[in-house]
């Protein structure tokens, strides 16, 4: 009877790594989660919570281009040139700006290539920046919160097909992401 | 499959046994089971340091500048994207131009060819700029201090500030002359002028205000001096309105794109073109009364009926009409103008007082220079924009003469075939990166501004020259000085300069010239009173001429005949891929040149298309494949210039053959047709890289046609099918082309910007004769069997955006949907690469990705370096291997145009959105709009008795609709 066992064995291990692959490909693409070191240790709940700076003020291309966009350095200086208190990440901040050297942040939010996804026409919709961000002004690191998969977006624009008279319908038609 | 297609071999074969497949296997079932542990690429955001206020990331910013793809000289708005240009547009603020041409718009990727030079050259040497301005500087000081002639050699320059300049050099430097060549010249024209009127220029032609238009050997919607321009005007009169619609005639040895638009072409060699002229002013004459002699044997071989249906139409539109002529024979041209006075279209049609710059080149100091050149007379020679070792007649004495010279200098943008050759190279910046004006007209100014720092180590030509006669300032400070001292006293509107300038600037264009001037009707311009005993004298140099010329007709040999491409002009643009995969508007060859022969001559010879014919002149001979072409003029073959380009670049290198030196110099007036032509069959044969092989519409209503007189009869209502499908339900937009088939041209600007703004791929020469090409939009011309009197029609053939698409319902994995705006999508992401689609569409309009066509090196174009990458819209992916993709409508436009409305908080308005093809359109042929509306543009024009569909008897139900085509002739007459 040994083999009876030996077969059965094989049949669970089996079911088990489909199982798993299924998980794993299942998550291709979805980033939920991700939340990567910055080069400079940004502080969102500090900024964006504690000191209550609007969304707005430093990712001003949300309402206008397709990018939010992380602020141009000299957004940071309008404040940081004045202020008196230094940390040692604002100090090699303007050891970067005094060297010319751009920052390279690493990108949290990504969608593929094969999406068009533009900012300022669901910020002027009235898309709220934590509706697909989370809470960001609670987060010291940026963390991904939404799954930003396909189904995720479809989901929200399914829930709003009846709008008023100035907001029109989420649209659904493949070719308004996919072009 | 032809044996003699070449495989491309550069990949290794795939390992192919099954022990390595199980392993690739084993290992990418192991690597997407660890994908849960590990994400993509990291990406990077890499925001401005200090951004500049007026950039914002992902929006476009808009600069008006001025076109230097040839010497019109059009007005332009450039989109730049992240501080680089990506797509041109023209300047609707112009009052003489709108749209650009294929030319223009493919210009912008010249920009970014990789081949262009990185900075100056000593000796064929990389030097620094300072090093060059040193042996420059000390060379030309001894040159001045020996006395010697420095010559600068120069394309037309119709920019006043640099006229200036020249005209600096000249009055400070002792022996400096200023010397224009142009490729393909008009300097018979410009001589003409003068000896007539007294002003050495071209006249600015005003085609919209003639009722009659008469063009003899002069292709100018394609080609000659301002084709934008002339199509925008020409299309003007093209509305079919029996009282207004105008009436054309085209006398040519090819068949130009001009000619096949002509209401009546006639087929004529282009020796006869003074013959032609002078029948025309013979007729003309003798009804004003006026007696002219004429040899009796004038008009063999010229269709008399033609000549005299001409004659009448130009005498009864009178003051309204136009007789235009290519020809580089002076007396010629002055019979032309004595048609014209006679006809009293001189100040109305044909403006001598306000005259073009487009066309300056001086055939005779050139060749001049040249003597002076051998005879070892100039010590300094500056090439600014000319390739004289390419496109001059006789290179080798050129050549001979350049060896001469003590010190020669190129501004050329690469190392081509006469910077190869000179001591200096010092790079001239490409014009979106350089400050410059321009004025095509006289009094109609225009500005350049650069749209993108300069890449390379290159500076302006202008700021070069600053520099060596030793002064201060640059060439943007130059002209604004001269704008400040000589444009902006022409205005009342602006105090202050800087507001001028600004808002010229803003503008791109300033047009001094009086609404009097600009308008239809104002007085007559007087001619010289030696005109008339100079016509008379002139009508008998032609005569003289023809009678001498029967004899050589009578010999029994051919006459080639030399022309531009509307792609490739005079060669410049050898190396701009976009343009060598330019189906040409006649013939739809790309890649390289042929000789086109009428069937007659074909036949004779015992040649069909693609065999190589030899043409031999004197001791020139030429090896090209022959192309049957129907219209083409008895014993006359066509062959284009502006091929075989040895030092072009990768791309336009060794493609196609050099015709140049088949141009025949008469006291070194150059002209473009050379008689005595020796014809033989090679026995070779290579094929023609052509994207329509197949010219008859088969009896189908795919290009409808009416004339005038049969317009107003009314058409048959189109049976409404019915329908398998369900009614589709509608949204708030229903998005539609119309396109007006009276107004296009055939010109092929869209297909450029089509591809410019859609990030379509060049796939090359082989790719193309397996008819592989990508372009989105193709212009279909369809051609009637005769072959004396061919009637061609052409029509832009996109997506059609079928309500019942063919396509939609035979795609397994619905990649191809119809959107709730009417628009047929193809989502890239979702296609497998089925192609059952393509076979699907009855239109044929779908392309299909067969290799990776960007990145690859097998496909070496601009998709293949970063450099070229720079001039991708940012807007539309590229695709991949293996997805099928077609034309969108624009659909990025379309989004763009509504989000632009629904920030200003309203409805998107009728012209908010036009689709690329529309806005380069110098035509005005096609316009997008919402179908839904009752008001706009495209729903009017779709409610026109003309509106017709094309293979509506399909049942398709496509949103692109066409007018019909409306020819303005009687049906007795051919074509």
């Amino acid at each position: 009877m040994r083999w009876r066992v030996l077969v059965a064995a094989a049949l669970v291990a089996c079911g088990a790594l489909t199982g798993l692959l299924a998980h794993a490909l299942s998550r291709v693409g979805n980033n939920q989660g991700y939340a990567p070191e910055q080069p400079i240790a940004f502080s969102h709940k500090l900024h964006a919570g504690d000191a209550r700076v609007p969304c707005l003020y430093c990712h001003f291309g949300a309402t206008t281009s397709r990018h939010a966009g992380i602020p141009p350095v000299n957004v940071c200086m309008n404040c940081h040139g004045l202020l008196k208190k230094q940390t040692r990440d604002i100090e090699r901040l303007k050891e970067l700006v005094e060297r010319a050297q751009p920052i390279a942040w690493v990108k949290v939010h990504n969608l593929p290539d094969f999406v068009y996804f533009n900012h300022s026409q669901h910020v002027i919709s009235g898309v709220e920046c934590q509706s697909c961000h989370g809470r960001v002004e609670t987060m010291v690191r940026v963390t991904q919160q939404a799954p930003l998969t396909m189904g995720w977006c479809i989901q929200c624009h399914r829930s709003h097909q009846t709008v008023d008279a100035h907001t029109p319908a989420a649209n659904l038609d493949c070719g308004k992401c996919h072009y | 499959m032809s044996s003699s297609l070449t495989f491309w071999s550069g990949r290794d074969e795939v390992d192919a046994s099954r022990r390595d497949f199980l392993t690739r296997v084993g290992f990418a079932v192991a690597a997407s089971a660890l994908t849960g542990c590990s994400r993509g690429v990291v990406q990077k955001a890499i925001p401005y340091l200090n951004k500049p206020e007026e950039i914002t990331p992902g929006v476009a910013a808009w600069y008006a500048t001025t076109c230097a793809g040839c010497a019109a000289g059009c007005a332009l708005l450039v989109k730049t994207r992240d501080g680089r240009p990506i797509k041109i547009e023209g300047n609707d603020e112009s009052r003489l131009f709108g749209g650009t041409c294929a030319t223009g718009q493919a210009s912008v990727l010249s920009l970014y060819d990789a081949e262009r030079l990185k900075g100056p050259l000593w000796k064929g040497e990389p030097a620094t700029w300072a090093e060059v301005d040193a042996q420059i500087e000390q060379r030309l000081g001894a040159v001045i201090a020996g006395g010697h002639a420095i010559v600068l050699l120069t394309g037309t320059i119709s920019s006043p500030s640099t006229r200036a300049l020249i005209a600096e050099w000249t009055a400070r430097v002792p022996r400096f002359r200023h010397v224009v060549y142009d490729a393909v010249s008009s300097s018979a024209l410009m001589r003409a002028t003068e000896a007539c009127f007294g002003i050495r220029a071209v006249p600015h032609y005003r085609f919209d205000l003639a009722a009659t238009i008469v063009g003899i050997e002069a292709d100018f919607l394609g080609t000659w001096i301002s084709p934008v321009e002339f199509t925008r005007q020409y299309a003007r009169g093209r509305r079919p309105d029996p009282r207004t619609m105008s009436r054309h005639y085209q006398f040519e040895a090819g068949v130009s794109l001009t000619g096949s638009n002509a209401d009546w072409r006639v087929a004529v060699p282009a020796s006869l073109q003074g013959a032609v002229a002078l029948a025309l002013l013979h007729r003309i004459a003798a009804t004003a009364g006026v007696a002219v002699d004429v040899p009796p044997d004038l008009e063999a071989g010229i269709d008399a009926r033609a000549l005299t249906a001409a004659a009448d139409d130009l005498w009864r539109h009178r003051g309204a009409s136009l007789v235009v002529s290519g020809s580089q024979d002076m007396a010629t041209q002055v019979v032309v103008y004595a048609i014209n006075a006679l006809l009293d279209n001189v100040g109305v049609t044909v403006d001598v007082e306000s005259p073009s710059l487009q066309k300056q080149g001086d055939d005779e100091a050139v060749a001049q220079l040249v003597d002076e050149m051998n005879r070892g007379d100039v010590h300094a020679l500056m090439l600014y924009g000319v390739n004289p070792l390419y496109d001059y007649p006789d290179t080798a004495r050129f050549a001979r003469g350049l060896e001469s010279v003590a010190l020669t200098i190129s501004f050329a943008d690469r190392l081509d075939e006469t910077a190869a050759r000179v001591h200096a190279v010092c790079p001239d910046h490409h014009f979106l990166e350089a400050w410059n004006d321009a004025e095509p007209v006289a009094s109609s100014f225009s500005l350049s501004q650069p749209t993108i720092a300069p890449m390379l180590d290159t500076r302006a030509a202008q700021d070069s020259l600053l520099k060596w006669l030793a002064k201060e300032n640059d060439f943007y400070s130059y002209i604004r000085d001269y704008w400040r001292h000589n444009v902006f006293p022409l205005q009342s509107t602006f105090a202050p300069f800087d507001a001028f300038w600004d808002r010229a600037l803003h503008d791109g264009v300033f047009d001094a010239r009086t609404a009097r001037e600009v308008s239809a009707r104002r007085d007559r311009s007087k001619p010289a009173a030696r005109f008339v005993e100079l016509w008379k004298s002139a009508a008998d140099t032609v005569a003289g001429q023809h009678e001498r010329g029967s004899v050589a007709r009578a010999a029994g040999r051919y006459e080639a005949h030399l022309f531009e491409t509307v792609a490739l002009r005079d060669g410049r643009h050898a190396n701009n891929p976009w343009l060598q995969e330019l189906p040409d508007p006649v013939t739809k060859i790309t890649w390289g040149n042929c000789v086109a022969l009428s069937p007659a001559v074909a036949r004779d010879l015992h040649v069909s298309s693609g065999d190589v014919v030899r043409v031999m002149a004197g001791h020139d001979t030429f090896e090209l494949p022959a192309y049957l072409q129907a219209g083409q003029a008895a014993r006359t073959v066509s062959i284009a210039l502006g091929y075989g380009r040895e030092r072009a670049g990768k791309v336009g290198g060794r493609v196609g053959t050099n015709a140049f030196a088949l141009v025949t110099a008469d006291l070194g007036v150059r002209r473009y047709f050379r008689e005595g032509i020796v014809l033989e069959k090679t026995g070779r044969h290579e094929a023609l890289a052509t994207t329509q092989e197949h010219h008859s519409m088969e009896g189908r209503p795919i290009v409808k046609t009416t004339s005038l007189a049969d317009l107003a009869i009314e058409p048959p209502a189109p049976s409404e099918m019915p329908s398998l499908w369900a009614e589709r339900e509608g949204g708030e937009h229903r998005w539609g082309l119309v396109i007006d088939l009276n107004s296009c041209t055939g010109c092929s600007a869209c297909v450029t910007a089509c591809q410019a703004e859609n990030n379509v791929p060049v796939v090359g020469r082989d790719e193309v004769l397996r008819g592989r090409e990508m372009h989105w939009l193709r212009i279909d011309a369809y051609t009637t069997d005769s072959e004396e009197h061919p009637e061609t029609v052409v029509q832009p053939m996109m997506c059609q955006h079928c309500e019942n698409a063919p396509c939609e319902s035979v795609c397994p994995v619905l990649a191809t949907v119809h959107s709730s705006d009417g628009l047929n999508q193809q989502i890239y992401n979702r296609c497998v690469g089925t192609r059952y689609c393509e076979n699907n569409c009855p239109y044929k309009v779908r392309r299909f990705n067969w290799f990776e066509y960007a990145q690859n090196d097998r496909f070496d174009f601009n998709m293949n370096n970063p450099v070229g990458r720079m001039v991708l819209n940012p807007d539309v992916v590229v695709r991949s291997r293996g997805v099928m993709e077609k034309c969108s409508m624009c659909v990025q436009r379309v989004q763009a145009g509504k989000l632009l409305a629904r920030q200003e908080d309203r409805a998107p308005a009728d012209g908010d959105i036009k689709t690329a093809c529309q806005q380069v359109c110098p035509a005005e042929a096609i316009v997008f709009g919402d179908l839904n509306d009752p008001r706009s543009r495209a729903a009017t024009m779709r409610r026109s008795g003309r509106y017709y569909r094309v293979l509506d008897e399909l049942g398709t139900k496509p949103n692109v609709g066409y007018l019909t085509k409306v020819r303005n002739r009687t049906t007795s007459e051919p074509g």
